[in-house]
């Protein structure tokens, strides 16, 4: 096949190349048919936002890899499409990739929806998958399909338990908790989560309240929250939805005494409304995650990126780590497979582990997830996001705050 | 031409095509395509689906994605709660959405003030009651329903081949129903209903029943497309079930397409669909979606019945909102005489009569209690000042209005009770003083539709039927125009004329002489008479004086609901009551 | 249905009668002209976004304070409206074709809103964004009172212009029998200019309060569509009173079920009194 005869040819160029004794530097610019991996990203609808952050997040990686000798010595071309948040129309766009644009590997797109829809079509061509954004990784039964999220095989029960132990690591852990819950499907899995963990471990829970997508009002929900007074507020929620409802609390003079959101806004660190909140977190552009050189590297230049692309919140976090680390994994398995070969990155994956700018990690839990969650939580002081949990990955000199 | 093999070609057409496009999968053209075409299919069918109800009768439906919601998530829950193979959910999620679909239609149908932007609203309502009531219970509780483990039959060996053959199938179905019910006297019913309802329904069409037959089959097609999505991309979730774009989409391809054809939702969901997925799939996506907003604009004001006519208009072959492709004439078809009215004229039996009947609007009653025999072979005048309730009369007894007490019998069946198309189809028949005719169908399809609703032939007869009638009321060379393009005259000539393709054995006029001239009045006298002598019993309701005396053999007087004079015209007219009320109104003549 | 406290009731009363308000205020435009001028217009709520964005821009952007800015977009936005409703009156729209056409518009504003400041979401962070006036132990958040009062005074300026002046009686003649109406001289091309700049620019006044109170995102366009449509058609088509005692009922009704049942019921909440409404109808619709 045309691609066994492409690797050949590399093989043979890199060789010569040693042999030749041409020094390493001049391998470090990238020459030949150009590799392309593609994926689709929701640019446009409802998950445009988090879409360019993904975006920014690949663009970035491709092009570090680029200044650095590419992939097999050649450049990588990034093929990105627009789904439109649509999952159907990423079906039809990854099937496109492969049967007629022939991209040569691919890379998962955002969202639950999207990621099971394109997983099938990667199933079909026997492409290897790794995706991001997965709530539920688990229930991925794709054999080749690979998790780039370090949530381990079950965050809904590891990462409750995680806020619990933090909170209860001050001594004063809470007694009740309320849970506030998006009706958005990862949002509601985690919330679920937690009421469990918490009866798990004697906490009352309050109540459970729960609010539709496109909810406009949060007045009622405050009113609630503050009429039930918990020592413990579990907000999963999505982007503005948390700051909505710190505000609508302010408005009726209330301040929750311990709170958690799950996929906060960018806005959130920075307004005093959200002091002491926690949120959970793979990758922010503070230390511990900006001492690698290259974590380091990728938050200065998201942040820059960010900036001008004209997002409102030009901070990198978990959704732009986790696409970048995933290309990371893809990249590191074409290296030490020498190969574009899916079978054979695939192979290599599950037996082996990636340095990733979130951490080494490996695959060997269910449907290839980390066999360990080993996400972090942070917590909003004086408006920014400081790392406090687990103890040993702190930001130097930060620590929860509560009550 | 013959009507009947026309139809059956273009449906033979219509498989040939749908066969060809199976062999599609099994070349090696990149699987990509097939399932880009399978995209076009699912558009297809939803926008034709749309139309049956909403572009054919005239009652936009924002609710189309409630109906495909209820597929998807019946598919979903019957797959996975149930371990149901999937190919039975297709039909199953198919019979679901068709029976939501009906229990609205059976619920808001009957409300008269219901049409028009309130209908939509109300569908608009369920769509966002479904999807919340789907989302806060355990069908789908917020997490969304995952399908990956569901199995697929594998038609052709792959997934996508399943996922095209299923999805082209349903488009074939869809398209092969919408064009039978668009060539078929449910089609010609659905599009008087759209010009206008309360005609449509006087002149003998099932009005309910049609409308209820259409939302079930546009439900029903919505709700089977659902199950093939379902398993498409194996996960659902509330918020992409039911977001806008699957509310407006088919509204949007169909009118853009022309919503009044059964291929107008299908080219417009081609082209819509090849827009925005077809090209845009970089990041200017956004700017793509405004394009083809823009596009529709432009359609919509410069095109507004949509792409479909003006190809037809290209096309040349026949006129652009004909419902079938004849240019000429059809062979007329006398009908054949009645041969017991005759016998009923000679014994000056009954045919219509009313006991007591009383209807009352609000605080003012209309009808005081008329009692009134109308007997086979007379034209019998119906005179009074205005507001004395002639009009009111003529529609209780045609049925448009239920009367409020006593009773009407024809030919021995109390008709009171009787939805209009009933009587209609029992025989009694009206013109309209302001002709209101079907605005939108040809003079042809116009008078075809009477005979056909109103004398039970098929549609085809009809039309050979109405030919005959054209040529007897002078209207043969008018029959290829629309009823805007006629003057007065020609248009209660019109009224008259389906009034008499409908063969009604009583004919209620009213006041088909106002704005004619004296010559046209003669005409229209002797046209009367001849109908009269062909055994139709005519009720005619007048102010020309003249044309009373003349023509009646009796004359009923009504003056504020009740009446007050029946006899011959001399005696009448010479009644001191009635010149009272005529006071300064009769006529020399 | 967990314990519901009286102070949690009442609460919930005031945040869902002011809420009333921003819905009522919203309203008010399209019952207007859906009920005078005979026209569906969806685009409505885009250029009430754009309002908001605008109102946003110009207050972060160029430090403009929201009520300079909102008399610029109110004196803009009425100009907008007498265009729109030329083109309208030069095709020949009906009804249904209004409705298509201010839909497609809604998606071109959509597109460019996103265009020009990404899908993201969007908050107008203002002094009063969070302040209440305290009246024993009820919070009445100051802005959304002062846009229930904006939105009060607005309906009863527009009811009463209606009702006592020339102007105002001659819209309620057109829209009841245009022909007639023009046979005893009324002026109905010029008065239908007007009264489509007059909601446009109402348009402007409710997106203000759009951005001082509500999060934005183009695709909120969307979100306001049905909740507005129930209390318009609850309040009667071209009722300024009408669709202000609407938004208070859907406001009402919502905040009671968010505070008595699971919140997630609460957009169920007034597509089910429009139906029931419809269905069972009184006589005032």
């Amino acid at each position: 096949m045309a691609l066994g005869k492409r690797l050949l040819g590399c093989n043979l160029l890199l060789s010569l190349a040693l042999v030749l004794g041409i020094s390493p530097t001049l391998a470090e610019t990238p020459s030949g048919q150009p590799i392309r991996i593609g994926q689709t990203l929701s640019l446009t609808g409802p998950f445009a936002q988090t879409g360019l952050a993904h975006q920014i997040a690949s663009q970035i990686f491709v092009e570090r890899l680029n200044r650095n000798g590419g992939l097999l010595g050649r450049p990588v071309e990034y093929v990105v499409l627009d789904d439109q948040s649509k999952p159907d129309v990423s079906r039809t766009l990854y099937e496109r990739l492969i049967t007629a644009d022939h991209v040569d590997l691919i890379q998962g797109p955002y969202g639950t929806a999207a990621i099971l829809a394109a997983m099938s079509v990667a199933q079909r061509y026997h492409k290897v998958f790794i995706e991001n954004t997965l709530g539920q990784p688990q229930l991925a039964t794709y054999e080749w399909h690979f998790s780039a999220t370090i949530g381990g095989p079950d965050s809904t029960a590891t990462l409750p338990v995680k806020v619990l132990d933090a909170y209860a690591s001050t001594g004063h852990p809470p007694k009740n908790v309320l849970i506030v819950s998006s009706k958005f499907p990862s949002a509601e899995d985690m919330a679920h989560g937690m009421e469990r963990a918490a009866k798990a471990r004697g906490i009352e829970v309050l109540g459970y309240l729960e609010y539709d997508v496109g909810n406009r009002d949060f007045s009622g929900l405050a009113a609630r929250v503050k009429d039930a007074n918990p020592d413990f507020v579990f907000v999963a929620c999505l982007g503005v939805e948390g700051d909505q409802l710190l505000e609508s609390e302010k408005r009726i003079d209330y301040s929750p005494k311990r709170h958690f959101y799950l996929y906060p806004s960018g806005l959130m660190a920075g307004d005093p409304l959200a002091d002491r909140a926690v949120s959970y977190s793979g990758f922010e552009d503070v230390a511990p995650y900006t001492s690698t050189a290259e974590g380091g590297a990728f938050a200065k230049e998201f942040d820059a990126r960010a900036e001008k692309a004209g997002l409102p919140y030009p901070h990198v976090d978990s959704q732009a780590g986790n696409e970048y680390a995933g290309w990371q994994i893809l990249a590191a398995a074409v290296k030490a497979t020498n190969s574009l070969d899916d079978k054979t990155i695939a192979e290599w994956l599950d037996k082996n582990s990636v340095e990733t700018i979130e951490g080494k990690r490996d695959f060997s839990g269910r449907s290839h997830t980390a066999s360990a969650d080993t996400q972090q939580l942070k917590q909003a002081q004086g408006g920014k996001w400081v790392v406090i949990w687990p103890l040993d990955m702190r930001t130097p000199g930060a620590q929860l705050i509560a009550p | 031409m013959d009507l009947t093999r026309d139809r059956i070609r273009v449906i033979a057409g219509l498989i040939v095509v749908a066969a060809l496009m199976l062999i599609i999968p099994a070349t090696s053209i990149a699987a990509y395509y097939i399932a880009f075409l399978y995209l076009i299919f699912f558009w297809i069918s939803m926008a034709t689906s749309w139309t049956i109800l909403s572009g054919f009768a005239g009652y936009w439906s924002f609710g189309h994605a409630a109906f495909f919601g209820t597929g998807v998530y019946t598919a979903a829950t019957l797959a996975t709660k149930f371990n149901w193979p999937f190919l039975w959910t297709i039909p199953a999620s198919g019979l679901l959405a068709a029976a939501l679909g009906t229990g609205i239609g059976w619920l808001v149908f009957r409300l008269q003030r219901l049409r028009g932007e309130l209908f939509a609203l109300i569908t608009i309502s369920v769509t966002f009651v479904v999807a919340a009531i789907i989302s806060n219970t355990d069908i789908d509780g917020g997490s969304g329903v995952y399908l990956i483990s569901v199995s697929m039959p594998e038609l052709f060996g792959s997934q996508p081949g399943t996922i095209y053959t299923l999805g082209l199938f349903l488009c074939a179905l869809t398209m092969i129903i919408t064009y039978s019910v668009y060539r078929s006297r449910m089609g010609l019913g659905l599009f008087a209903i759209h010009d206008d309802e309360d005609v449509a329904e006087v002149k003998g069409v099932p009005t309910f029943r049609y409308k209820l037959g259409a939302i079930a089959l546009a439900s029903g097609l919505a709700g089977a497309v659902g199950s093939v999505y379902s398993i498409n991309v194996s996960y659902v979730t509330v918020g992409e079930t039911f977001e806008i774009t699957t509310i407006m989409y088919p509204v949007v391809m169909s009118i853009f397409g022309g919503s009044r054809h059964w291929l107008g939702p299908a080219l417009g969901a081609t082209i819509v669909t090849v827009a925005l997925y077809g090209f845009p799939a970089g990041p200017e996506a956004a700017l793509a979606r405004g394009g083809v907003a823009l596009g529709l604009i432009l359609v919509v004001l410069l095109l507004p019945e949509g792409v479909m006519p003006s190809l037809r208009r290209l096309w040349g072959r026949f006129a652009p909102q004909s419902l079938v492709p004849i240019r000429a004439l059809p062979e007329p078809l006398v009908p054949s005489p009645r041969a017991e009215e005759a016998a009923l004229a000679a014994r000056h039996a009954t045919v219509l009569e009313c006991k007591g009947v009383v209807k009352t609007f609000g605080g003012v009653q209309a009808l005081k209690g008329v009692t009134l025999d109308v007997r086979q072979g007379e034209i019998l005048g119906l005179v009074g000042p205005n507001g004395s309730g002639k009009s009111t009369l003529i529609n209780v007894i045609t049925g448009h209005f239920r009367l409020d007490r006593g009773s009407i019998t024809f030919a021995g069946t109390p008709i009171g009770e009787l939805p209009a198309h009933r009587v209609a189809r029992l025989g009694i028949a009206r013109s309209y003083q302001i002709p209101r005719p079907f605005n939108r169908l040809t003079v042809l399809d116009n008078v075809a539709l009477a005979a056909s609703f109103g004398d039970g032939h098929g549609e085809d007869d009809a039309r050979r039927m109405a030919a005959h009638w054209l040529g007897y009321t002078g209207l043969a060379r008018k029959a290829f125009d629309y009823p805007p393009a006629l003057n007065l005259h020609e248009r209660k000539f019109l009224e008259l004329a389906r009034g008499l393709a409908a063969r009604p054995r009583v004919l209620l006029l009213d006041e088909v002489l106002s704005g004619l001239n004296n010559s046209e009045v003669d005409e229209a006298l002797n046209l009367i008479r001849d109908i009269r002598d062909r055994g139709t019993t005519i009720i005619f309701v007048e102010h020309l004086m003249r044309a009373v005396n003349q023509l009646s053999d009796r004359v009923a007087v009504l003056d504020g609901g009740a009446l007050i004079a029946l006899g011959e015209p001399k005696d009448v007219m010479n009644n001191s009551e009635v010149v009272e009320v005529y006071l300064g109104k009769a006529h020399a003549t | 249905m967990a314990h519901v406290s009286l102070s949690l009731l009442e609460q919930s009363l005031i945040t869902g009668l002011l809420a009333g308000g921003l819905y009522g205020l919203l309203a008010l435009g399209l019952s207007l002209s859906w009920g005078l001028l005979r026209l569906v217009n969806l685009g409505h709520f885009a250029i009430a976004l754009l309002g908001a964005y605008l109102t946003w821009w110009m207050g972060t952007a160029l430090d403009i304070a929201p009520w300079w800015a909102g008399l610029m977009i109110i004196a803009a936005f009425f100009v907008y409206g007498i265009a729109l409703h030329w083109v309208f009156m030069r095709f020949g729209v009906t009804e249904m074709q209004s409705m298509l056409i201010t839909f497609a518009f809604a998606v071109i504003v959509e597109s460019t809103l996103q265009f020009m400041w990404t899908a993201d979401f969007r908050r107008y962070e203002t002094a009063w964004g969070t302040q209440s006036w305290v009246v024993g132990s009820l919070y009445v958040p100051k802005l959304s009172l002062i846009a229930f009062v904006v939105a009060g005074a607005l309906a009863a300026a527009t009811w009463a212009w209606l009702r006592y002046t020339y102007v105002g009686r001659a819209l309620r003649a057109c829209a009841e029998d245009a022909p007639i109406a023009t046979a005893f001289g009324i002026n109905h091309r010029a008065l239908s200019f007007l009264l489509s700049g007059l909601c446009a620019a109402y348009a402007g006044v409710a997106g203000v309060f759009i951005a001082l109170i509500a999060t934005l995102a183009p695709s909120q366009i969307w979100a306001w569509v049905g909740v507005v449509f129930a209390v318009v058609i609850i309040g009667r088509l071209g009722n300024p009173i009408g669709a202000l005692m609407g938004g208070v009922l859907i406001g009402v009704c919502e905040a009671l079920t968010m505070a008595m049942i699971n919140p997630s019921w609460a957009p169920l909440v007034s597509f089910s009194v429009l139906i029931a409404l419809l269905l069972f109808k009184p006589r005032w619709i």
